[in-house]
């Protein structure tokens, strides 16, 4: 049969343990919030998910001193505004509240 | 050209890439239990004031070749289609199809 200890011994006991083995001592099991600095940052490795692609737009406005026209991007606006000389334009846009309530309606 | 919901998680990964080291020592001191509660509650309190995009929830593993959002085998980060396609083409080293 086990000998009695009392509560303080083995208080004392695991104090010195913590201190011999470099651990915290933590009687009340109180949380640290040790493992949010604990944990690895996850934003490097999230921001190299989708794979680079070769953007036109992107490396057109990167290098403007080349001086090279996006002729897709030109055709579309001009068929933009052949589109608008037809009156096939998109919508004119609500300037208030009130108006955008009258636009819905209208549908 | 990537679809407008690519372009919002591409926002949303780049936005915790920037405030996650902030954002952990807030979250550090929140969750101390060893601190004042009137600390852990200002804690909390910026932590509330951190945008939608900061937070690692908000992203989400899409396709990378269509953007779609279900479906989508993690191992090759494509969707189960585009995996198809992939695979059929002979684009993804080591698989094949199946045939016993």
């Amino acid at each position: 049969m086990a000998a009695f200890v009392s509560p303080s011994r083995v208080a004392a006991l695991t104090k010195l343990r913590c201190s011999l083995f470099e651990t915290s001592y933590n009687p009340q099991n109180l949380r640290t919030g040790a493992k949010y600095l604990r944990r690895r940052l996850r934003g490097p490795a999230m921001v190299g998910y989708y794979p680079d692609k070769f953007n036109i737009p992107q490396i057109l406005r990167q290098y403007k001193e080349l001086e090279m026209v996006d002729d897709a991007e030109e055709e579309r606006l001009i068929d933009v505004m052949d589109r608008k000389k037809r009156g096939k334009g998109a919508p004119k846009k609500a300037k208030s509240a009130e108006e955008s309530r009258r636009l819905t309606k209208k549908r | 050209m990537p679809s407008a919901r690519v372009i919002r998680d591409i926002k949303a990964r780049h936005g915790v890439r920037a405030n996650e080291i902030a954002r952990r020592a807030y979250l550090f001191v929140a969750r101390n239990e060893t601190l004042s509660p009137q600390v852990r509650h200002h804690a909390q309190l910026q932590l509330n004031t951190f945008g939608r995009y900061t937070r690692p929830t908000t992203v989400k593993n899409r396709c990378v070749e269509s953007g779609r959002g279900r479906g989508v085998i993690s191992e090759f980060g494509l969707s189960r289609f585009q995996f198809r396609l992939k695979a059929l083409a002979g684009e993804l080293p080591g698989v094949n199809k199946a045939s016993w």
